[in-house]
Formats: C-alpha cells, sequence, structure tokens
C-alpha cells in the first residue's frame, strides 16, 4: 500500500467538485448526484485498503514533500496515517457517501442541486485532508477550508433570513475558536521551530518545552476545539446551523466536522497528556457542555434542535472521555456517534420530507403507522444514542462513564450519568412525540424515496453492529494504541457502572414515555410547577442574549462612536461651514467647507500627543 | 577629487532612464498629435517603457550596491526589490486604465499616461535615494504627479473635491516633512543620510536630544500621510473614493510601498545611532508600533460602517498599512530578517488589493452605483465575478489558500518573536473586526437577491487581465509561498543599510 494510492482518497472529491462547480449549468441532476456519489465512493474503496493494511499488518503510511521555506527552515505538506487517522478516514468517506446518496433523494428539484453537490465535495475533500494531515499549519488550512464549506452549506438556502444569519453566526463563532488554535500553532512553531506533529510530540517528550508553554497551547488548541465541536461556551452556533439542509446536518454537524475538535485534541494527545491542567480544562468544559446542552435539549420543539444539543452534548461526553484519559473511549464514541447521529439526523430528514417540510415536533405524531421502516430505524438510533445494550452507544458511552471513574473524577463520573438520563428522556421524548399517538399537524404524509431509505439502513444496520468493535476482546483499543498514543488500561472498572447507566437510561425512557406516549404526566404541568427552571432552559440558559449585550454592543458601539465621530464632530464641522456659507449668501461649496483643516487638525493633534507621550518621559526624567 | 556625472556607470540608472526617456518621448508624440486620433496606443508604449524598465531592474539584481551622483542616490537590492513592486503596480495601473469602456466621460489620456509615469519615476527615485534632498525630489516627483492624476476627470466633481482635498492635505504633509529635514540638517549640516549618521553617532553621546526627536516625530508625520497609517490618514477616505479607479490602485499600492522603503530606508540609516542608546526600542519603536495599532483599530472599525464599496477598501487599506509597519516597528527588538515578510506582505497586498478594487470599480460602472448594495445577487449575475472578488476578500481578511494568510502568518510571527504580544493581540483583535465587513460584500453576493432591474456587469478584457493576475498572484503566494520567500531569501537586505563601495565619502 503506498503513500500514492493513500493520496487518491481526498483527490477523488476534488476532482468531483472541480467538475461540478465549473460544470454547473451543464449537469443534470442525475448525473450532478452520480459524479458526487461515484468519487465519495471510490475514495471510501480506497481508505479500505489502508484500514485493511492498518488492521492488519500495522502499516503506518507517511509521505511529505517540500512545501515553501520560513527563513532557512523547510515546511512540508505531510501525511500520516496512524490507526486513528485510518479511523476518521473510514467515517468521513463511510458516511460522506452515504449523505451524497441520501441527499439525491432529499435535494431533488432544489434550483441549485449541482451547486449544492459541489460544496458537498469540497467539504468531503478537506474533511479528507484535515485527517490526514500530519503538518499543524496544513492541519490549520483544511481547518479552515471545511468552516468555509460549512458557511457555504448552512447559508445554501440564502433566501432564508434564519439561514443567513446562521451562517454568518457559524463563521464568525467558529473564527473565535480559530483564532486560538491559530495563536497555539504560532506559539509552538515559535518553540519547536517546526509544524510537524511528530516533531512537536518528540519535543514534547524530550521536555524541549516548559510545562507553561505545553498547558497554554493545549488550552488555545482546546479553545480551537471547542469552537468547531460546539462546546461551551461556543456552542451556540450549532444549534443555529440546523437552518442547513438537512443532509448537510448529518454530514457536517453531527458525523464529521463537529467531531473535527475531538479529534484534534486526540491527534495532539501527547500534548493534553503532558499537561494536567489542560486536561482538567478538558475534561471539565466536556462534562458540564454535556450536561448544559442535554437539559437544553429537554425543551425544545424543533425536531433538529433537539438533535443539533444532542450533539453538543455527545461530544461534550467525547471531550469529557479525553480529559480523563480515556483516548480510546473519545474516539470510539466518536464513531459510534458518526453513525447513530447521522442515522437520527438522515431520519429527521426523511420525517421532514415525508411532512411537508414540517419541523415542530407538537405538529408531528402517529408516523409509526405509516412509516413502519423508518420508524424501527430511528427507534435503533435512539436506543443507542441512550445508550441500551446491546446497541452500539451503550458500549462507548460505558467505556467514557468508567474512564472517568477510573481517573477518579467522581463527580464528572455523576454529571456523566444524569445527562445519561437526560439524553434518554430526551430522544424517546421525540421519538414518541414523532411516532407515537396520532398526527397532530399535517395528515397527508409523502412516502419515504428508496434512494433515502437505503443510507438509514445501512446506517442503523452501523448502529447496531459498531460497539461491537471494540467489545469483546478491545480490539479497537488494541488498534488505536498501537503506536503508543495512549496507554490503556485493560482493567475493567466495576460492572455496577454498566448496570448503573442502563438503569439510568431507562429510567429516561420510562419517564419520556409516561409523558409523552401514555400521557400518564402531563408535560404542561411539569413545566407549569417549576415555570422559572422550564424557561431558563427554554431560552437556552440566555446565553444568545448575554452574547449579545457582552460581545456584540459593545463592538458595535466603537463603530457608532466612531462614525459619531465622522459624522458629528467633523459632520458638526461641515454643517457648520456650510451654514456660515449661506448666512454670507454664498452657494455652500463642499470644497472649501471646512473640512480639510479638521483633517489637518486631527493629524496636529496626533503629533502632538505622540511626540509628547513618547518622548516627554525620556526628556524630563 | 570632483566627480562628475560621467564619472559613474549610469548603467546602473537604466530603469529610471526608461521611464524618464518613455514619457519625455510620450509627451513630444502626444503634441504632434490630431485631436481626434486615439491616445490609447501612448498607453500601451507606457506597459511597454513599464516592462522594459521591470526587465533591466531583474537584470541589475546580484550585483554589489553602487552609488552614484555624489552619494545622493543608490542602487542595491532593496531599492531593486521595491522598484520590482512599484513597477508591478504601476504596470497593472496602466493596464487597468486602458479598459476605458466607450460609456466612460472622455479622458485626456495622452497626460493621464504621461503623468502616470512621472509618478512611478518619483516612486523610483524615492525608494533609490540615500540624500534628502534627493528623496524629497523623488516624493514630490510622486506627490505632484498624484494631485493631477486624482483630479483628471475634470468634469467629475468627486474626483474635483478628491484632488483639492489631496493638494492641500498632502502640501501639509510636505511642511511637515520639510521642517522636520530641516531639523535634521541644522543638527548635522548634512543632506546624505550616512554623513547624518555619521553625525549622529557623534550626538547621541553628548548633546540634548530633544531635537532629534522633534525631526523625527515631524518626518513621521510627512511619511505617515503617505503610508495612510493613522492618524494622519484622513485623507484618504475621501481621496480614494473620488479618485478614478486605476489612480486609487496607483496610490493604494505604488504610493504607499515607495513610502514603507522610504521609512525604512530614513530610519535604519540616519536614526539607527538611537539603538546604541536605547532610545530606539523606547521611543522609535513605540512610535512606529502605536501608529501600526491605530491604523488597524481606526482603519477596521472605521469601516464597519461604511456602505460604499470604495471607501469600504480605503479604510481597509489603512488597516493594511497598520499590519505592514509591524515588523518595521519590531526590527528593533529582533533586527533585520524582517524585510522578507515586510516585502512578501506588500505582494499579497498588491495582488489583492488592486483585484478588490478592479472588482469594485466593474461594478459601480456597470451598476451606476458605487455603493456595497450593488454586488446583492452578483454570484448569479457574474459568478465568475463574484468568484474572483471572493477570492481577494478572503486575502484581505487572512484566509488560508490565499497570500494574505501567509502575510498576516509572517507578521504575526514577527510580532509573537519580538514579544510584543499586545501588538499581536491588537493583530488579532482588529482581524477578526474585519471579517464583519468582509462578510458583508460576501453576504450581499451570494446571499441577496439580485436586483432585477440590475444591468449586466460588463468587465472589460483589461479589466479581467488585471483580475487574471490578481487571482494567479493571490493563489499562487497562498499555495506556494516559496515561489516568492526563495528569492527574498536570496536578497541582501543588509547591504541597504550600509554605504557602498564606491562610495565617495567613507
Amino acid at each position: 500500500m503506498s503513500a500514492q494510492v493513500a493520496l487518491l482518497i481526498p483527490l477523488f472529491p476534488f476532482l468531483a467538485f472541480l467538475l461540478l462547480i465549473f460544470g454547473r449549468r451543464f449537469w443534470g441532476e442525475k448525473a450532478a448526484a452520480g459524479i458526487g456519489i461515484i468519487a465519495t465512493f471510490a475514495s471510501f474503496a480506497v481508505t479500505l485498503p489502508v484500514l485493511w493494511g492498518s488492521l492488519g499488518k500495522g502499516q503506518t503510511i507517511t509521505w511529505s514533500i517540500p512545501w515553501f521555506h520560513l527563513g532557512e527552515k523547510a515546511v512540508f505538506l505531510s501525511m500520516r496515517l496512524e490507526p486513528v487517522n485510518v479511523l476518521m478516514l473510514v467515517i468521513v468517506s463511510g458516511v460522506s457517501f452515504l449523505v451524497h446518496l441520501y441527499s439525491y433523494g432529499y435535494m431533488r428539484k432544489d434550483e441549485r442541486f449541482t451547486v449544492f453537490y459541489a460544496y458537498l465535495t469540497l467539504f468531503t475533500f478537506s474533511m479528507l485532508g484535515l485527517v490526514m494531515s500530519a503538518n499543524l499549519l496544513q492541519i490549520y488550512f483544511f481547518w479552515e477550508l471545511v468552516g468555509v464549506c460549512s458557511f457555504l452549506l448552512v447559508g445554501f438556502w440564502y433566501f432564508k433570513p434564519e439561514a443567513k444569519e446562521a451562517a454568518r453566526k457559524a463563521f464568525v463563532v467558529t473564527r473565535i475558536g480559530d483564532v486560538g488554535l491559530f495563536i497555539a500553532i504560532a506559539l509552538l512553531y515559535w518553540h519547536v521551530g517546526s509544524f510537524e506533529v511528530m516533531d512537536v510530540k518528540a519535543a514534547v517528550l524530550n521536555g524541549k518545552l516548559t510545562p507553561g508553554i505545553i498547558t497554554l497551547t493545549a488550552i488555545l488548541i482546546f479553545v480551537g476545539a471547542v469552537g468547531k465541536s460546539g462546546q461551551f461556551p461556543l456552542h451556540t452556533w450549532l444549534p443555529d446551523a440546523m437552518e442547513g439542509p438537512t443532509p448537510v446536518s448529518a454530514l457536517i454537524h453531527a458525523a464529521t466536522m463537529v467531531a473535527a475538535g475531538v479529534y484534534l485534541v486526540a491527534d495532539l494527545f501527547f500534548l493534553f497528556t503532558a499537561s494536567h491542567q489542560a486536561m482538567n480544562v478538558v475534561a471539565y468544559v466536556g462534562g458540564f457542555t454535556a450536561i448544559f446542552a442535554a437539559t437544553i435539549g429537554v425543551a425544545q420543539n424543533d425536531i433538529k434542535r433537539v438533535l443539533a444539543y444532542s450533539t453538543v452534548s455527545q461530544l461534550g461526553y467525547m471531550m469529557l472521555a479525553l480529559g480523563s484519559t480515556g483516548y480510546v473511549a473519545g474516539m470510539f464514541h466518536l464513531m459510534t456517534h458518526a453513525f447513530f447521529k447521522a442515522l437520527l439526523f438522515l431520519c429527521a430528514g426523511a420525517v421532514i420530507v415525508s411532512l411537508h417540510h414540517e419541523q415542530d415536533l407538537r405538529k408531528m405524531g402517529g408516523l409509526w403507522k405509516t412509516h413502519r421502516w423508518l420508524g424501527y430505524s430511528f427507534l435503533i438510533g435512539c436506543l443507542a444514542i441512550s445508550g441500551i445494550p446491546p446497541f452500539s452507544g451503550f458500549f462507548s458511552k460505558d467505556e467514557i462513564l468508567e474512564s472517568a471513574y477510573a481517573d477518579g473524577r467522581t463527580g464528572l463520573f455523576i454529571v456523566g450519568v444524569l445527562a445519561a438520563f437526560f439524553t434518554a428522556f430526551y430522544m424517546f421524548r421525540l421519538f414518541f412525540m414523532v411516532f407515537a399517538g396520532q398526527a397532530r399537524g399535517e395528515k397527508n404524509r409523502e412516502p419515504v424515496p428508496r434512494v433515502m431509505m437505503v443510507p438509514i439502513l445501512i446506517l442503523a444496520f452501523m448502529s447496531i453492529i459498531s460497539g461491537f468493535f471494540n467489545t469483546p476482546g478491545d480490539r479497537l483499543a488494541h488498534w488505536l494504541t498501537r503506536t503508543g498514543t495512549a496507554t490503556i488500561s485493560l482493567e475493567h472498572a466495576p460492572v455496577w457502572i454498566s448496570a448503573v447507566a442502563i438503569v439510568v437510561a431507562a429510567a429516561g425512557i420510562f419517564l419520556a414515555y409516561a409523558m409523552y406516549a401514555s400521557e400518564r404526566i402531563s408535560p404542561e404541568r411539569v413545566a407549569k410547577s417549576v415555570p422559572w427552571a422550564y424557561q431558563v432552559v427554554y431560552r437556552k440558559y440566555y446565553l444568545d442574549e448575554l452574547y449579545r449585550a457582552v460581545l456584540v454592543w459593545p463592538l458595535k458601539g466603537l463603530g457608532w462612536i466612531l462614525t459619531g465621530f465622522d459624522r458629528f464632530l467633523i459632520g458638526g464641522l461641515v454643517y457648520l461651514s456650510a451654514w456660515i456659507a449661506q448666512l454670507v449668501g454664498r452657494i455652500g461649496s463642499r470644497l472649501q467647507n471646512g473640512q480639510a483643516q479638521t483633517y489637518v487638525l486631527i493629524s496636529l493633534i496626533g503629533f502632538v500627543i505622540l511626540i509628547v507621550g513618547l518622548t516627554a518621559g525620556r526628556l524630563f526624567p | 577629487m570632483e566627480h562628475t556625472l560621467l564619472d559613474f556607470n549610469l548603467r546602473v540608472m537604466a530603469p529610471e532612464l526608461i521611464i524618464v526617456s518613455a514619457a519625455a518621448l510620450l509627451v513630444i508624440l502626444e503634441l504632434l498629435l490630431k485631436e481626434s486620433t486615439s491616445r490609447n496606443w501612448i498607453g500601451w508604449l507606457g506597459l511597454l517603457a513599464v516592462i522594459a524598465a521591470g526587465v533591466s531592474v531583474g537584470m541589475e539584481f546580484g550585483h554589489p550596491p553602487y552609488q552614484i551622483l555624489n552619494d545622493s542616490y543608490r542602487v542595491d537590492s532593496f531599492s531593486l526589490a521595491f522598484k520590482a513592486l512599484l513597477l508591478g503596480g504601476g504596470g497593472l495601473t496602466i493596464l487597468f486604465s486602458l479598459a476605458g469602456g466607450k460609456n466612460e466621460q472622455p479622458k485626456p489620456k495622452g497626460e493621464y499616461y504621461i503623468l502616470l509615469l512621472a509618478a512611478l519615476l518619483g516612486g523610483m527615485m524615492m525608494v533609490s535615494s540615500a540624500d534628502l534632498l534627493a528623496l524629497y525630489v523623488g516624493l514630490e516627483l510622486l506627490s505632484l504627479s498624484s494631485y493631477i492624476l486624482v483630479g483628471i476627470n475634470k468634469r467629475d466633481r468627486h474626483s474635483n473635491e478628491a484632488a483639492w482635498k489631496y493638494v492641500v492635505l498632502g502640501g501639509v504633509s510636505s511642511a511637515f516633512l520639510l521642517y522636520g529635514m530641516s531639523f535634521l540638517y541644522g543638527l548635522t549640516g548634512a543632506t546624505n543620510l550616512f554623513a547624518i549618521q555619521g553625525k549622529m553617532v557623534e550626538m547621541v553621546a553628548t548633546q540634548d536630544q530633544a531635537y532629534i526627536y522633534v525631526s523625527l516625530f515631524l518626518m513621521m508625520v510627512g511619511f505617515g500621510f503617505k503610508i495612510a497609517t493613522a492618524p494622519f490618514h484622513t485623507w484618504t477616505p475621501d481621496v480614494y473614493q473620488g479618485s478614478p479607479t486605476p489612480v486609487t490602485i496607483f496610490l493604494a499600492v505604488v504610493s504607499k510601498a515607495a513610502a514603507f522603503a522610504l521609512v525604512a530606508r530614513v530610519l535604519l540609516i540616519a536614526y539607527l545611532p538611537l539603538v546604541s542608546t536605547g532610545a530606539w526600542n523606547e521611543i522609535v519603536s513605540w512610535l512606529l508600533m502605536i501608529l501600526a495599532a491605530c491604523s488597524m483599530i481606526i482603519g477596521n472599525t472605521a469601516a464597519l460602517r461604511q456602505t460604499n464599496a470604495k471607501r469600504l477598501l480605503a479604510y481597509s487599506s489603512i488597516a493594511q498599512a497598520g499590519y505592514v509597519l509591524v515588523p518595521l516597528s519590531t526590527l528593533g527588538f529582533v533586527g533585520f530578517d524582517l524585510f522578507p515578510s515586510l516585502f512578501y506582505y506588500l505582494c499579497a497586498y498588491l495582488f489583492m488589493t488592486a483585484g478588490a478594487f478592479a472588482v469594485a470599480d466593474c461594478i459601480a460602472k456597470s451598476c451606476k452605483n458605487d455603493q456595497i448594495s450593488a454586488f446583492a445577487g452578483l454570484s448569479r449575475r457574474s459568478p465568475w465575478l463574484a468568484g474572483v472578488m471572493t477570492i481577494f476578500l478572503i486575502s484581505l481578511a487572512g484566509f488560508p489558500v490565499t497570500a494574505g494568510f501567509f502575510g498576516k502568518f509572517y507578521l504575526l510571527t514577527s510580532a509573537v518573536g519580538s514579544n510584543q504580544a499586545w501588538l499581536a493581540a491588537a493583530m488579532i483583535l482588529t482581524t477578526i473586526v474585519s471579517y464583519y465587513y468582509y462578510f458583508e460584500f460576501i453576504r450581499q453576493m451570494y446571499f441577496r437577491a439580485p436586483d432585477l432591474a440590475a444591468p449586466r456587469v460588463s468587465v472589460s478584457w483589461a479589466a479581467w487581465a488585471v483580475l487574471a493576475i490578481g487571482v494567479t498572484g493571490t493563489l499562487a503566494l497562498g499555495l506556494f509561498p516559496d515561489l516568492l520567500l526563495h528569492e527574498l531569501g536570496k536578497i541582501d537586505w543588509h547591504s541597504a543599510f550600509a554605504q557602498a563601495q564606491n562610495a565617495i565619502r567613507q
């Protein structure tokens, strides 16, 4: 298996992108979808021998060529396929292929069908490039590129004002995280003298970096991950990003791109494990996000928003795992989550299509009777995410709870268990509101096209079996840690942890059943009995409002002040001189309105302030 | 021994001589032409002259520094590199001017190109001079030609107003500059930069230094005007907005780059002795850093509220000037190795700024609307133009895959490396602010439905040529920065700040 073959993996979608974007007038719907599907399938097909080589022969493919020089030092374009990268390649190309297939049904008759596929292939290319990179600067390149694709796809239906706003928000909020990542990369380069991940690793392991720098850079990198993976407090963009088409939500905002933050932390795990403080930050932010987003998910009424908060919460789980040195647990959950969350989103998309683009849960219901297969699939997804054995989510979530417990983070362990309760509750609330009872809104249901059902069924199958990749026998764990990325303790934590997790999940499901299926407990009564709590959760802890107050207003304020300065001070003088000019009886001429004098005055004042400010101290000590 | 003009090897002045003879020749030819004859070929000849000068600049590289005209004029790698940049900018300007569609108001074509060449010559003299007088002559040649260029559309009120303001404010800036120079002359009795340096070495050790600072700060006001750095930027939005767009490009790129070279040269030769007393780090660096920070802050925040496309880009160019000042301001902390990053950024700036202004011009002309709202729905009206503009915007904002990213990256590395964390923070924060207004263009182009009444955007072949060069440059430098960096690494920047071998006064 040579590196040249592996390089084909991102090449296929890139070629597809070029074909689609330059021929967007030329291709029909079938041809455009065909190009995208074939390209992503080809990528997926090439990842299989890579996976085989890595699994069987323990092969690590590396490749690099000089890219440019910084001073004397060369910076390389490089690739390094360790097990974690291979795992990501398989997930990304596989899910991407299924979503390309699904989109043919979902996006049909859209005016910009070809452009949609073009963006989607560009995203696949960038994401594959991201997980293959072994160079921080290159990672940053692709990191930005996936951000741009996400932006384009969230705002794909630009004619909806919410979509526009969401795209803008997604872009700006993740940029805040990216700045952190960028500073971290610059700092690492400054101290290590290389962008290569392996060089950074060697520097960390040889103790070339001071603990302070390690902690600082690790936390800054985590800031980048927080932005991308929608962790508290930068999570606000992710639920809004649901304004994008549903296949996009499934691919980008559930399975792959948002997991990039988790991947980045895992890829640079040596940096994090070298700093206790950084690990604490990761664990606590992750744990807090997990419970925080899960509680918000309880009170949302838009089917996709519930899933979005659930994604935020699950990503929090993964961060919690990584912060508790549960490297395998985190990556394991990333994988199972990619399958069941993509499944849930694709099902939600099918539900939305069959209800003529209705997204409000309160207007759904009774879909079980008409869409039995969709119901089964959705149920599998819900069981998987809730952590009911033998579905995949049970095994990976169990690993996370075990690693939190084994790491001695009892508080976070309890938080994780609580979040599992909320997860089970809101997922089954969703399930019962959509499928149980009688139809509350739209009565006329469309059947789901077959091309959309195929990916759903494949993902459902994966959601059932992917848990067994690691249990029994810890095969995934052995593979992932083969190159010494992390050490794992193969002693299993007490069995009661699994028991507690199952009981808690079952309790959540039962509560949801009681409230939304058999309706023995009225949800309204519950909401009324703790009105403040419901309000706080419903308004997502008022974070958006807070941000607007703290961040956006001062910025706008500064703009206003400077404009005010422009308008009132300078403008005032303009009006004054114009008024004088009229008084004298002359036509107000813009040429002699005193504006230029003001300009000079500003410069003069600037000059005086500068010279006095900078030299006074020296001249008059 | 007395040196005459002919004692020097005038071959080193070949680029200047080509430009000046082309300008002179074109003046005479233009006089002989009938009024009705098209003047377009004058532009072509001008472009040819610029290319020829560029080639001769290219051939000069690799020679040791050479000083002529009583040491007042020097040719070294530093000046050659900047001349190449200026000629590139000038060439793009002329190329873009060749477009001049039929619906445009009649332009006095002949003198337009001749003045452009004269301004270019002034810029080339600025970057080559080693004497306050030669430097000032170059500066005024550039300035006076630019004043007329700004107001060349005689019947356009905005153009007139811009020209008037530029003359008055430019005059003020020249006054500051001359006043500063007179102090320097009074202190040292010399106008040659190296002679001044020699005197300065004695002065910083003994005398009261107040006048040194006065001269420095006064001159910085003058330079600040030319670079358009806050708080001396006030003329920029009005003039950039009012000028014909090719002239705006010329001012934004050529005039600014020449002034940067000037600042570097004057500060690093005449005021270098301040390093030994520590005054450099305490005062000169801080002066430049404050100017840089002010420009970033004011340029970027004021741009937030603009609705006119060219005016917005003018504010953005003020901010860019702030970024470019960063390597210069941190020189005192790190050393000379930062010239490649400064020069790289200027090249990136040349491509992306010229491109962005050119797009704005095409749209303003076609839609008869110079507001940003004229960009509405561009991605559907002319997808290619929208795509091209997007590349320039993401480069201006400093995103990867474009030249702007590496430019900012190098600047940031130098700011971090000099331990001026606050400057790096200012850079990063203002860059984030800039996303908002660059985003406004993107929003208009992609997320707005086109105005049904909006006419098709017609883009002349010359504009396409400029855009193609801009995009190629932006992407090539963004993907393969080594193309340029490798060359920059070979240039001996240090030689610019030491006497040449053939100097008369050693």
